[in-house]
């Protein structure tokens, strides 16, 4: 209990005093996951898009791939990318394992499959009315197209906000392909496995405690998004 | 003023599945017409207004635009979309408030100049002055009705479609609606309407279609497709 306590204050110190290490790997972590997802959502917007109001051949089986894909572990994605990647695979000409663009990748499919199934949730209990009243006032489909994720923000902001949650705080993938080099690609979540199995558990409690204010934020940006949602007595 | 147009409709035809809903219906319309299409429930008077508003694939349908006849269906789409506005049964409203759904409208009309004045102008024709910074959501069923007509205002199509526009309206709110679609009228807009109720329409309308097995059938000689009653009555 007493290592608990310890390590927890101490934390917590290196948190408020600016510990320039600690905060760096915050950095990187949340640098390359909002990379990630930036870049994955207008794919993943188009894609729920077509999932949703398209009508052509393969769609269900589309829908059921991406469902799929949401339980695809971390690790697997890192394997994938890893052999993709490595000097042997056919992409290893980029020189791009072990780098940040390499995570970024891993995060991009990981959290693609969460935006894409989620966004198609939020499409198709959309209301179908919303295409077809831009369409009729004369909106050409692409002006159409940016309307309807406007009227739909709450569930699109709730696919982002869980892609986002998905990604900052897996290990697997960007283990593998970030390779966990201190300053480059070390991140909240492999760092506080490495400190962990150093047995320094103030720093693991400290980049956790982060994530955990995050995971708590999102929540909260969430509930805020979504509004009140309470019935009037 | 609309300028004046001849669009003639011929051989539309829609199925779901194994259901047929439309076997070759046909009909015209031209400036300052006003239609009540009427029919049972299910006889294909939502499905009939969706395919002429481009909205709805049909398995055909061929469309004559001033004598020049459009097909495939992808120009036919865009020809429909590009002169015809569409009404739902419940008018979507857009999030945010009313003003914001009238300048959706009028930013997608590339005719019009002066923004505001003309959505200002619209707010004012559809008395709609004191709800104009509510909320779109919290407003009442004849509200959005005549948000939906002031966005058509604002579109300014040439041929309007109504969806049981007078449905779930008060007595006032009818009463609006049916004096809004007759300035339309009068400004040369063609009116499509579906509705249970033909009779709420009083004087409006100048043409009248029945929609029977899945067919028009003919009660406006002024209107009627010669050509489709016989083959109907031939059959």
């Amino acid at each position: 209990m007493d290592v608990l306590v310890t390590s927890t204050l101490e934390a917590f110190r290196l948190l408020f005093t600016g510990n320039v290490e600690i905060w760096e790997i915050i950095g990187i972590s949340f640098r390359v996951s909002t990379l990630a997802i930036f870049s994955a959502v207008p794919l993943a917007l188009v894609i729920s898009f077509f999932l949703a109001y398209g009508n052509f051949f393969g769609r269900r089986f589309l829908i059921s791939l991406f469902n799929t894909f949401l339980s695809v572990p971390a690790v697997v994605i890192g394997l994938t990318l890893f052999i993709l990647l490595s000097r042997q695979g056919p992409m290893g000409d980029f020189k791009l394992l072990f780098t940040q663009p390499a995570m970024i990748a891993g995060q991009f499919l990981l959290c693609l499959p969460i935006l894409v199934s989620m966004a198609h949730a939020a499409f198709q209990s959309a209301d179908r009315r919303a295409w077809e009243t831009a369409r009729t006032l004369g909106a050409k489909p692409v002006y159409a197209f940016i309307t309807v994720p406007s009227e739909t923000r709450s569930g699109l902001m709730a696919a982002m906000l869980a892609g986002y949650g998905r990604i900052i705080s897996e290990v697997g993938a960007s283990m593998m392909l970030g390779g966990n080099i201190a300053h480059y690609t070390r991140n909240i979540p492999t760092a506080i496995a490495l400190e962990t199995s150093k047995g320094n558990f103030a720093e693991g409690i400290a980049l956790g405690a982060v994530l955990l204010f995050l995971a708590f934020l999102l929540n909260s940006l969430l509930q805020y998004v979504q509004g009140k949602g309470s019935i009037n007595p | 003023m609309i300028d004046n147009f001849h669009i003639s409709f011929r051989g539309i035809s829609k199925s779901f599945g194994k259901n047929l809903v439309l076997d070759n219906a046909a009909f015209n319309i031209t400036n300052h017409d006003c239609i009540v299409i009427t029919g049972e429930n299910g006889a294909g008077k939502t499905t009939l207004l969706r395919i002429l508003a481009g909205l709805e694939k049909p398995d055909h349908c061929q469309i004559t635009v001033d004598n020049t006849t459009a097909e495939p269906w992808r120009r036919l789409r865009k020809r429909l979309l590009k002169s015809i506005m569409y009404l739902h049964q419940q008018p979507y409203m857009l999030a945010g408030t009313l003003r914001r759904n009238l300048e959706y409208a009028a930013k997608l009309n590339p005719a019009i100049v002066d923004r505001e004045s003309s959505v200002n102008k619209a707010i004012h024709w559809a008395g709609l002055q004191a709800l104009e910074t509510h909320s779109s959501a919290s407003l009442s069923g004849g509200q959005k009705q005549r948000v939906a007509l002031a966005r058509a205002r604002l579109r300014d199509p040439q041929i309007l479609l109504l969806d049981e526009p007078t449905s779930n309206l008060d007595t006032e709110s009818r009463e609006k609606t049916l004096h809004m679609l007759r300035e339309f009228r009068d400004c040369g807009m063609a009116i499509v309407i579906a509705t249970h109720d033909p009779e709420i329409f009083g004087s409006l309308p100048n043409g009248n279609l029945h929609l029977d097995d899945h067919r028009i059938i003919y009660d406006d000689s002024r209107i009627v497709d010669l050509d489709s009653v016989r083959k109907t009555q031939h059959k």
